[in-house]
């Protein structure tokens, strides 16, 4: 009976696993990298300067510029440089418009001389935050399904746990070189050892989903996207309309520095402003999301523009809005440091190769049995291909992204879509190649375009821009340079697994080694 | 974070030797009993331990959070340099513990 349950378990795992394993792979991988939005960002737009901070100097530029550009607006939204995202936005909008999210005007300023940045138009972070969760799909659809691959997630780990009841007697356990053993090994270990971060990530975004899917207020509250405005409206609606009478808005610095002091030293993460020209002008101070593990979802200090009264602060969240927050805050890590934040990062890594070396045994598993006769049943050799596409196909796929960000002019029409394009593109054409070439071939010569394209890009962004690892080190814009060291090590990575896989086999090796390097000729 | 990652690392060490396989590869002998049994006591005190420093220095709520990251790489660490670099893997449990008071009294 008990070997009974246990089998059942153990196919649950083992199908659920293989049909929802590739698309749980790119969501981990995207995911993963969405810990990194701000600075994925910054690389992205190398035009937006890093200033030493200066939130007085950044307040007194961003209100000077909206009042000589935008007095009559209805509404301003201000985003202060922080030590992830080096850019001052401001934002407007002329006329308060209840059915509609849209019409904002966003601009990027210059923290020191207020001047209007010309950067490029891109997506940076954004994509792979969005691309996480919404599958590049029209609006309910990207979610349900992400939602269902949570779900599945959720009990691929369940019954993994179940299936492997030795993991934790073999909790040390791993055996390289070892063929299918390894792999098995490997696929425990970074099961079990970030078990935790793999449960909280998967519980949380059921959470998070539940709030989605069903239509509570909670939409993905985030910067740049008009979504997190709607929801910002909540509170702003409380605030007294426009009287019609002209007034004179105050500076904006001591009511930040009032609601710094009202959260104990908290740090600010927009200001709004309604009605910036009339007599009844308020001033709303948005908490950061960093300052707490809990994340809450309006903490927000408000003030009269025209007095600089302090007319309310939001009261404590309740209990639900904590537990609900906590997950909220623990899945997307906000509040972390730099050093968690690589720890987050690792973590994210350890589920994706979680996830992909499952993929790879559900294979290998199968593939012995055909070993001699050297044909594969069309069922195995279509797992094959789309493991390949994948996996190695994604890498090219982000590769390809941060090269169209360098390649593409600055003035090109729908620059950040084609950066998009380019990256499902390539992803397109790394289907196609799997689909091409035998098994081993195909992996091989995948992970070495990949490789080479990572390894190049910190040479590519010393080309196309005046931000090198010299001058971004020397400057200590950590940011900039930890992207082109973190591209550097990937590529090392895909150079190693590339070898690791021609070397495994024998046979075939010398073809091998040709073919990917004509490839490799063709990439550059 | 330092000394929470030192503790757990040590303790995780602790603990894997307190196993017959692993006492076997990493010291080539079987461990006796009550060394088993003294082994795991260490290792699970100082994995217990070892959310103090975090909580300290970061609170509850972060300090948790921070605990369970270096728990797991801790862990992650160890058992991938177990096959590829035995020694080291004690080495730097050795000098984690030697350096921990030194780490200890950097947080008192």
């Amino acid at each position: 009976m008990k070997e009974g349950f246990r089998q059942a378990m153990a196919w649950l795992h083992t199908w659920s696993g293989l049909i929802f394993g590739w698309l749980l792979f790119a969501i981990f991988l995207t995911g993963t990298l969405s810990y990194f939005k701000d600075e994925i960002s910054h690389w992205m737009q190398p035009e937006v300067q890093a200033y030493p901070l200066d939130s007085a100097r950044s307040l007194g530029v961003a209100q000077t510029y909206l009042q000589q550009v935008a007095p009559t607006a209805a509404r301003w939204f201000i985003n202060l440089p922080d030590d992830r995202d080096p850019a001052l936005t401001v934002m407007w909008q002329d006329k308060l418009d209840p059915g509609r999210r849209g019409n904002f005007i966003q601009k990027t300023l210059d923290p020191v001389t207020g001047q209007d940045v010309q950067a490029r138009e891109s997506m940076g972070g954004e994509f792979f935050y969005r691309f996480h969760f919404q599958l590049q799909m029209p609006h309910p659809w990207g979610r349900w399904l992400s939602t269902i691959a949570a779900m599945v997630m959720f009990v691929a780990l369940i019954t993994g746990i179940i299936t492997h009841k030795k993991i934790f007697k073999d909790f040390f356990t791993f055996r390289p070189r070892k063929g299918q053993r390894s792999w098995l090994d490997g696929h425990n270990a970074v099961g079990v050892l970030v078990l935790p971060f793999h449960l909280m990530i998967t519980y949380s975004s059921l959470v998070i989903f539940m709030s989605m899917v069903m239509p509570a207020p909670i939409l993905a509250s985030y910067a740049g996207d008009t979504r997190a405005f709607f929801n910002d409206v909540f509170p702003a609606t409380n605030n007294a309309p426009a009287q019609g009478q002209p007034g004179k808005l105050l500076p904006l610095l001591p009511m930040y520095e009032q609601a710094r002091a009202q959260w104990d030293g908290g740090h600010v993460g927009r200001l709004g402003v309604n009605n910036p020209s009339d007599v009844n002008a308020s001033v709303n101070v948005f908490r950061a999301s960093s300052d707490n593990v809990v994340h809450e979802f309006d903490s927000i200090v408000s003030f009269s523009g025209t007095s600089g009264e302090l007319l309310r602060t939001s009261a404590g969240q309740s209990l639900p809005a904590i537990i609900g927050g906590s997950f909220y805050g623990l899945h997307m890590g906000q509040f972390a440091g730099p050093v968690l934040r690589w720890l987050y990062f690792i973590c994210g890594l350890a589920g994706t190769a979680m996830i992909g070396t499952g993929l790879v045994i559900w294979l290998g598993k199968r593939q012995l049995k055909h070993a001699k006769s050297g044909v594969m049943p069309f069922e195995l050799r279509l797992v094959e291909v789309l493991n390949i596409a994948s996996m190695s196909g994604l890498m090219i796929a982000i590769a390809a992204f941060f090269w169209a960000n360098r390649l593409l002019p600055v003035g090109f029409a729908e620059r950040s879509a084609w950066e998009v394009q380019t990256f499902f593109m390539a992803w397109g054409v790394s289907l196609l190649h799997a689909v091409l070439r035998r098994g081993r071939q195909g992996w091989v010569e995948q992970l070495s375009v990949g490789a080479l394209l990572f390894v190049a890009i910190p040479l590519l962004n010393a080309l196309t821009t005046s931000h090198h690892l010299g001058v971004s080190l020397a400057t200590g814009d950590w940011a900039m340079a930890g992207f082109d060291l973190t591209c550097l090590a990937s590529g090392v990575f895909l150079a190693w697994a590339a070898w690791k896989t021609q070397h495994r086999a024998a046979p075939q090796t010398r073809a091998g080694r040709a073919r990917s390097l004509t490839l490799k000729q063709e990439a550059n | 974070m330092l000394l929470a990652l030192l503790m757990c690392y040590a303790g995780f060490t602790a603990l894997c030797l307190s196993t017959d396989r692993h006492h076997g590869e990493l010291l080539h002998s079987k461990p006796s009993p009550q060394r088993r049994v003294g082994l795991r006591a260490a290792g699970w005190l100082l994995l217990a331990l070892s959310i103090w420093p975090a909580v300290a220095l970061g609170g509850w709520s972060r300090g948790l959070v921070e605990w369970c990251a270096v728990l797991m790489l801790s862990a992650l660490l160890l058992v991938l340099l177990l096959p590829y670099r035995p020694r080291l893997a004690l080495i730097l449990a050795g000098v984690g513990l030697l350096a921990s008071p030194v780490a200890a009294l950097a947080i008192l």
